[in-house]
C-alpha cells in the first residue's frame, strides 16, 4: 500500500510503528465529518451527503483541514441520516442534502453548532449535542459496535490507527494457542448467532479434533427478518471480523477461512473482499502473518438464498456447492464439518468480539453480564417503539430498560402488549416479565430465546395469533422441507392458524397446536424445525385468551382479524361529511348530510374503506 | 465393542453402529421408512425415533443414524419414544392417505389413522424419503430426478418437472420407494418402459423371436458398458427372452446331436 507508505509488515515493530505514523499525523484540529452510511441512513441517501460534503471539503482549500469519510451504521437508524462532526462529537440527525452547507460553513468552518439539527429529548425538551447524551446512547454499552460510527470501513489504516490489529499482534507474539484458548473460555464469550455454545469449548474441541487441514468460517448468513445486526458489523468494521478470525484460526490451528455471506448484502460483499485485499496486502492475511510461521487466508462466499442455510450444517454444505439442506449433528461440526474436516463455525457479532477480549482480557469480558451470559450483546429494536435502530446493551439488562429508555416507548402513546425476541423462531414476551433480564437462561425459561438479537415490540393493537401466525408462516415457507414433523407439521400448524383468524376456530385447535409444538421441538431434525413452534407456544402459554376469544366468541380482541369484529360510528365523532358514504363499496351506509352516519351491518363486508377515510375518527373498530 | 442397553436388553456393537443396527442385533422392532441399508442414512423421516438416556435428562434422536461410540442406554418402548413415532407416522398418513403400505406400517405400530387432513400434495402419497433419489444417484450413478421446492411445496421430479432423459429407466427408485408410490408400468404397444409419476420413458427392449418386452433397452446398455463385456454371441443371446434363448439353447445343443 503505497498510501501507507508501506508495502508489507514483516514485524509486530513494523505494526506498531505504522500506528504511530497514522497517530502523529492527525492533527488535533483537523475536523473529521463522519456520515454514517448504515442500511438505514443510506435507504435516507446518505452516500449523496457524502459526495455533496466531499465536494464541500474540497472547495474548501488546501489550507482547511477537514476530511470527509463514510462510517458504519451509528444504530439509531429512525434519526438518520446521521452527521457526526469530530472533534467534539456534534450529532446531527435527519440531516438533508440541504443541511450541508449550513453544517460545512457554521460547524466545521466555524465551530458553532446548528441548533435545528440537533436530537431533542422528548423528557426533557432540551437539544442535546453530544451522542452520548442522548438516551438512546446512554444506556448502551459497545463493544461489537464500538468501531462503528468512528471508523472509515473501506480504509485499513484507520482500523490500525484506532488500535486494530494489536490482539492479533499480541496473539503472536507471546501467547501459545492454548493460552488464546484459555483466555476466550476465561471471558465466558457465547455464540452470538442463535444457540449460545461457548466459544472458547468450540474452539478448545476443534483443536483437539483429529484431521487436517481445519477450516474456520464466519456465518454471515443474517436471515432473520428485520435483522441488520451483522450486517452493521461487515459493512461497519469488516477488520474487526478479519482479526477475530485470524486469532480463531491461530488458536484452533486452522489456516483457511470463509466468511459466509447473505446473499441479499452486497455491500457487505464488497467491503469485507475490500477489507481482505488490504490485510493481505499488508501482510496481515496470507502467508507468514506479520513475519511469523502463522498463514491464513480468507475467502468470501455469498449465501444460497435461504434462512436455512445459516444453519451450521446447511452452510456447510451449501459451501461446498450442495443443495444448502441440514444433516444430523450426532457428529459434531468441529470434528466433521466442512468438507468432512473438523471446522470451527462462528457468527459475525461472535468474532467481533474477540479483539477486545484479547485486547482487554477474559476477565473485564467476563466482567460485564450475568453469571451465564457475559459480554454484551447486539439488538435490533424494531416494531411499535419510537426509537427503532441498533443497539448494544449488557446482558443482564432489563427488556423495560431497552424498550422505555433506549426504544423511548410505545409509538403513539399506546400501551405495550409484547416483545418478540430471537428471530423468527423465538417467543413473545408479555408485559408482566417486561422486567426479565435479558440473557440467554431467562428469555428461554420465558420461552422465548436469545436467537441472533431480533427484538420486536408490539402494541396493543396487534393480535397475537396474527402474530403467531405470521412466523408460522415464514417458518413454514423457509423450511427445507427435508423430514417430515418440519414440512408436515407446520403446515398443519398454519392450516390451524388459518382457520382461527378466520374465524372458523374449533374447541380442541390449542390441544392440537400444543401437541404439534411438542412433535416439532422433539422430533425434528434441525434446530429451526425444534424450535419453530415457539410462536405459537409462547402466545398460547400469554394470550391464551385471546386465542379463546377467536375460537369460542368468534372475536378479535386486537381487531385485527377480519370478520371477528364490526365497524361502528360514533355519533358523537362523526360530522356528517360523507365521506365514508361515497367510498363505501357495499353502499352500506346511510345518513343525510351534517347528521350521523349508520353502517347497516348486513350489507358491510368489513373491508374498512370507511375506517381509513373517515377524517373525525369516527369509524370504530368494535 | 461398546454396549447399548435398549429397553434393559444388553447388545454388543462395534464402534460407530447406529442404534438402529443394536436393535435389529437384539431382535427389537423399530419402525423406519426412510433407512435403507444401500445408501446413508438422511433420517428424512423421522419415524425410528427412540430415547437416548444422557444421565441428566433424556433426548429423542433418530436411531438410523446415531453413531453409538461409547456405552449408551436407549428406550425403545418408552411412553415419549412411541408418543413422537406415532405423531410422526400421524403427519405422514395425512401426507400418504392411499398408501397401503404405510397404512400396514401404521398398523403394526398401533396407530390408527391420523386426526390430521391431507394438507400437503406436493407429490401425492409420496412422503419425501429420498430414497429413490439416493438410489439412482449413488447405485444407479444416474441423478435423473432430484428434490425440487422448499418446505411443504417439495417434490421429488426430474430437472424442470419434464419427463427426464438421464433416467434408464431401471426401476431401482420403484423397487426402493418403502409406500409403493412410484411404479413401473409397461406400455406394451410403444414397446416402453415408464418410471411413474416421474413419467420418464424409455425404450424396451424386446424379444427378436416372440416379441415379449425383457428390459428397458438402457439398462441393457448400460450393464454391458459396466460389465465390460463386448462379446458377438453374449450380444445375441441378450436379444431374445429367457424363454426364446431356452429353446434355441436346447435347439443348437440338439443339433449338435449331444443325445443321439
Ligand atoms: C434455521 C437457522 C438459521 C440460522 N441462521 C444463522 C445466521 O443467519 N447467522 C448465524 O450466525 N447463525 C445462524 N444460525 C446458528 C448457526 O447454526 C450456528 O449455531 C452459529 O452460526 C454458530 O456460531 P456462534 O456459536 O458464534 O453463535 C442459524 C441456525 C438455524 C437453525
Ligand atoms: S427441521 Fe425443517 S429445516 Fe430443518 S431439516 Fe427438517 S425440514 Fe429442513
Amino acid at each position: 500500500m503505497t498510501e501507507l507508505g508501506i508495502k508489507r509488515f514483516s514485524s509486530l515493530v513494523e505494526l506498531e510503528g505504522m500506528r504511530e505514523k497514522l497517530l502523529n499525523s492527525r492533527s488535533a484540529s483537523a475536523k473529521s465529518i463522519h456520515v454514517c452510511t448504515g442500511p438505514g441512513c443510506v435507504a435516507k441517501g446518505s452516500f449523496k451527503l457524502y459526495e455533496i460534503f466531499c465536494a464541500a471539503v474540497e472547495g474548501a482549500g488546501s489550507d482547511v483541514q477537514v476530511q470527509a469519510k463514510c462510517v458504519g451504521c451509528h444504530g439509531f437508524c429512525e434519526r438518520g441520516p446521521i452527521v457526526v462532526i469530530e472533534p467534539g462529537g456534534i450529532f446531527y440527525q435527519r440531516v438533508e442534502e440541504p443541511d450541508v452547507a449550513e453544517i460545512f460553513r457554521e460547524t466545521v468552518l466555524g465551530g458553532r453548532v446548528v441548533e435545528r439539527l440537533l436530537y431533542e429529548d422528548p423528557n426533557t425538551g432540551k437539544k442535546v449535542e453530544k451522542a452520548n447524551e442522548i438516551p438512546f446512547y446512554k444506556v448502551q454499552e459497545r463493544i461489537a459496535l464500538s468501531g462503528n460510527g468512528l471508523l472509515d470501513p473501506t480504509e485499513i489504516s484507520d482500523y490500525i490507527a484506532e488500535g486494530g490489529y494489536t490482539a492479533l499482534a499480541k496473539v503472536l507474539s507471546p501467547m501459545t494457542p492454548e493460552e488464546v484458548i484459555s483466555e476466550v473460555e476465561l471471558s465466558g464469550l457465547r455464540g452470538r448467532g442463535g444457540g449460545g455454545f461457548p466459544t472458547g469449548r468450540k474452539w478448545r474441541s476443534c483443536r483437539q479434533a483429529e484431521g487436517s487441514p481445519k477450516y474456520v468460517i464466519c456465518n454471515g448468513d443474517e436471515g432473520d427478518p428485520g435483522a441488520f445486526m451483522d450486517r452493521c458489523i461487515m459493512e461497519g468494521n469488516p477488520h474487526s471480523v478479519i482479526e477475530g478470525m485470524l486469532i480463531g484460526a491461530y488458536a484452533i490451528g486452522s489456516e483457511h477461512g470463509y466468511i459466509y455471506v447473505r446473499n441479499e448484502y452486497p455491500l457487505s460483499v464488497e467491503r469485507l473482499k475490500n477489507a481482505v485485499a488490504q490485510a493481505k496486502e499488508l501482510g496481515l492475511v496470507g502467508e507468514t502473518i506479520l513475519g511469523s510461521s502463522f498463514s491464513f487466508d480468507i475467502r468470501i462466499n455469498r449465501g444460497g438464498g435461504a434462512f436455512v442455510c445459516g444453519e451450521s450444517t446447511a452452510l456447510m454444505a451449501s459451501l461446498e456447492g450442495r443443495p444448502g439442506e441440514p444433516r444430523a449433528k450426532y457428529v459434531h461440526t468441529v470434528e466433521s464439518g466442512f468438507r468432512g474436516k473438523p471446522t470451527n463455525l462462528n457468527n459475525v457479532e461472535t468474532w467481533a468480539n474477540i479483539p477486545h477480549i484479547i485486547n482487554r482480557g477474559g476477565k473485564w469480558f467476563a466482567g460485564i453480564g450475568t453469571e451465564k451470559s457475559k459480554g454484551t450483546k447486539v439488538f435490533s429494536l424494531v416494531g411499535n417503539v419510537v426509537n427503532t435502530g441498533l443497539v448494544e446493551v449488557p446482558m443482564g439488562i432489563t427488556m423495560r430498560r431497552i424498550i422505555d429508555e433506549i426504544g423511548g416507548g410505545i409509538r403513539d402513546g399506546k400501551r405495550f402488549k409484547a416483545v418478540q425476541t430471537g428471530g423468527p423462531s423465538g417467543g413473545c414476551i408479555p408485559a408482566e416479565h417486561l422486567d426479565a433480564r435479558v440473557d440467554f437462561e431467562e428469555l428461554t425459561k420465558l420461552g422465548s430465546m436469545m436467537g441472533s438479537g431480533g427484538m420486536i415490540v408490539m402494541d396493543e393493537e396487534t393480535c397475537m395469533v396474527r402474530v403467531a401466525k405470521y412466523f408460522t408462516d415464514f417458518l413454514q415457507k423457509e423450511s427445507c422441507g427435508k423430514c417430515t414433523p418440519c414440512r408436515e407439521g407446520l403446515a398443519q400448524m398454519l392450516y390451524i392458524l388459518d382457520r382461527i383468524t378466520d374465524g372458523e376456530g374449533q374447541v380442541g385447535d390449542i390441544e392440537r397446536l400444543e401437541e404439534l409444538g411438542g412433535l416439532l421441538e422433539g422430533t425434528a431434525l434441525c434446530a429451526l424445525g425444534k424450535t419453530a413452534a415457539n410462536p405459537v407456544i409462547s402466545t398460547i402459554r400469554y394470550f391464551r385468551d385471546e386465542y379463546d376469544a377467536h375460537i369460542l366468541d368468534g372475536r378479535c380482541p386486537a381487531k385485527e382479524c377480519r370478520g371477528l369484529f364490526r365497524y361502528e360510528i360514533d355519533p358523537e365523532a362523526c360530522n356528517g361529511c360523507g365521506i365514508c358514504l361515497k367510498n363505501c363499496p357495499a353502499d352500506a351506509i346511510t345518513g343525510e348530510k351534517k347528521v350521523p352516519h349508520v353502517i347497516n351491518q348486513e350489507k358491510c363486508t368489513l373491508c374498512g374503506t370507511c375506517w381509513e377515510k373517515c377524517p373525525f375518527t369516527a369509524v370504530l373498530k368494535v | 465393542m461398546p454396549t447399548v442397553t435398549i429397553d434393559g436388553c444388553e447388545v454388543k456393537v462395534k464402534r460407530d453402529a447406529t442404534i438402529l443396527d443394536a436393535a435389529r442385533k437384539a431382535g427389537i422392532w423399530i419402525p423406519t421408512l426412510c433407512y435403507h441399508p444401500a445408501v446413508p442414512s438422511e433420517a428424512t423421516c423421522r419415524l425410528c425415533m427412540v430415547e437416548l438416556d444422557r444421565g441428566e435428562w433424556k433426548q429423542l434422536v433418530t436411531a438410523c443414524n446415531y453413531p453409538v461410540r461409547r456405552d449408551i442406554v436407549v428406550y425403545v418402548s418408552s411412553e415419549r419414544a412411541k408418543k413422537a413415532r406415532r405423531g410422526v407416522m400421524e403427519l405422514l398418513l395425512a401426507r400418504a392417505p392411499e398408501s397401503q403400505e404405510l397404512k400396514a406400517l401404521a398398523e403394526r405400530m398401533g396407530v390408527k389413522g391420523t386426526p390430521y387432513p391431507n394438507v400437503t400434495d406436493s407429490q401425492r402419497n409420496c412422503i419425501l424419503c429420498g430414497l429413490c433419489v439416493q438410489v439412482c444417484e449413488q447405485i444407479i450413478g444416474k441423478a435423473a430426478i432430484s428434490f425440487a421446492g422448499r418446505g411443504a411445496e417439495r417434490t421429488v421430479a426430474a430437472p424442470f418437472r419434464q419427463p427426464s432423459e438421464d433416467c434408464i429407466g431401471c426401476g431401482a427408485c420403484a423397487a426402493i420407494c418403502p409406500v409403493g408410490t412410484i411404479k413401473v408400468r409397461l406400455h406394451k404397444e410403444q414397446q416402453e418402459v415408464e418410471i411413474s409419476p416421474f413419467k420418464s420413458r424409455v425404450k424396451l427392449l424386446v424379444c427378436q423371436e416372440c416379441g415379449t418386452p425383457i428390459v428397458s433397452s438402457e439398462v441393457s446398455e448400460q450393464v454391458l458398458r459396466k460389465s465390460q463385456i463386448d462379446w458377438q454371441e453374449f450380444r445375441e443371446l441378450l436379444r431374445l427372452c429367457p424363454k426364446c434363448r431356452r429353446s434355441q439353447t436346447s435347439a443348437r445343443l440338439r443339433a449338435a446331436s449331444v443325445y443321439k
